[in-house]
């Protein structure tokens, strides 16, 4: 199984039942995926901080939702991320392409990269690199539970790689 | 041309106890409290935007429920582009009902920046379909009524007028009371 069918297997298992994205050229594999799910529903959305939004209201309407997005689009969120996500503490699970690491063979993408994780860091959210030599599914559903459990943002970050 | 207030109680009275209630920040989220909803309501003291892409989350989890979004128009101009998400979802469950008065009530009264803005030809440019202007809250339970039989995603467009001397109730409930509370 490719790590892009691994990581959609560990949204199935943790319960999750749509995934709202924008995608980049990593997340849009992972989303093809996801399109191929029985048990995910692909929700196409047009600025990153709809799919928190709408993450959100799957979440308080008693389901899982997750945000599939780039992390250009997860340094948009800073204000959804404190107005709604934070100040109503509701679960939200993000898998972010890490772009602009040493991975990314893209130049442009690097200004994004070099921010990425202090901004994670800055902002307080909880976060993790996934690890494709270990269980990519288990990374998932402990990131779904962590959200669930602390009723915060958790933050999945993916590289081109892991979707191999 | 009417106030908000005598619309927010003609919804108030057609809203079901199965139906759900999201409303953005500012004067509705401020006076839901004091009137007797009868469905579950998430009202939100602030997170511009959020409250048509949360209901969407909601209607697409919860098909069995009629959503109702409220929105203002200043924030939506922020974030017109949720109006296509909603049009691609295609949500059979979801009503918009857009408040048009041309200002940012809640952070003061200052003006929208003064673009002639056709909301509902936005919404139709943007994919959806159903789209009403309801200019009486006479009309409302009937517009709602049609948008609730439709089963198609509606935006139901209300002009209201901005009154900076109407006494709006402050924010009475805590965020976590209103998360705690709110259960389908």
């Amino acid at each position: 199984m490719t790590g892009a069918g691994r990581i959609v297997a560990g949204l199935e298992s943790a319960g999750v039942t749509l995934a709202a994205s924008v995608p980049d050229t990593w997340i849009g594999k992972l989303m093809a995926e996801v399109r191929r799910s029985p048990h995910l529903r692909a929700v196409d959305v047009a600025r990153e901080e709809e799919a928190v939004a709408v993450a959100c209201g799957v979440n308080l309407a008693g389901g899982r939702g997750a945000v599939l997005i780039q992390n250009a689009g997860l340094l948009n969120c800073g204000g959804i991320l404190g107005g709604l996500v934070a100040l109503y503490r509701l679960p939200c699970f993000f898998i972010v392409s890490l772009r602009g690491d040493a991975r990314d063979p893209i130049f442009y993408h690097q200004p994004k990269g070099k921010v990425t994780e202090a901004t994670l860091k800055a902002w307080g959210l909880a976060y993790a690199l996934a690890d494709r030599s270990g269980d990519l599914a288990a990374q998932v559903r402990t990131g779904v539970e962590a959200a669930a459990a602390a009723r915060a943002p958790y933050v999945l970050l993916i590289s081109g790689e892991d979707l191999a | 041309m009417t106030g908000r207030k005598p619309f927010l109680d003609a919804l108030v009275a057609w809203l079901r106890p199965d139906d759900v209630l999201i409303s953005c920040l500012g004067a509705n989220a401020r006076w839901l409290p004091h009137l007797p909803v009868r469905s579950p309501v998430f009202a939100m003291c602030d997170s511009m935007s959020a409250a048509i892409p949360l209901a969407l989350g909601v209607a697409l989890t919860r098909p069995d429920r009629h959503v109702i979004a409220l929105e203002g128009d200043g924030s939506l101009l922020m974030s017109p582009n949720v109006l296509a998400t909603v049009a691609a979802a295609r949500p059979a469950n979801l009503t918009t009902i857009l408040w048009v008065n041309g200002h940012y009530e809640s952070s003061g009264g200052q003006s929208l920046p003064p673009a002639p803005v056709d909301w509902p030809a936005l919404a139709r440019a943007a994919g959806i379909a159903r789209v009403e202007t309801v200019t009486e809250p006479g009309a409302l339970a009937q517009a709602l009524d049609g948008a609730r039989a439709a089963r198609e995603p509606t935006v139901l467009v209300l002009p209201i007028a901005f009154d900076p001397a109407e006494e709006i109730p402050p924010y009475s409930e805590r965020p976590e009371e209103i998360t705690a509370r709110f259960r389908l």
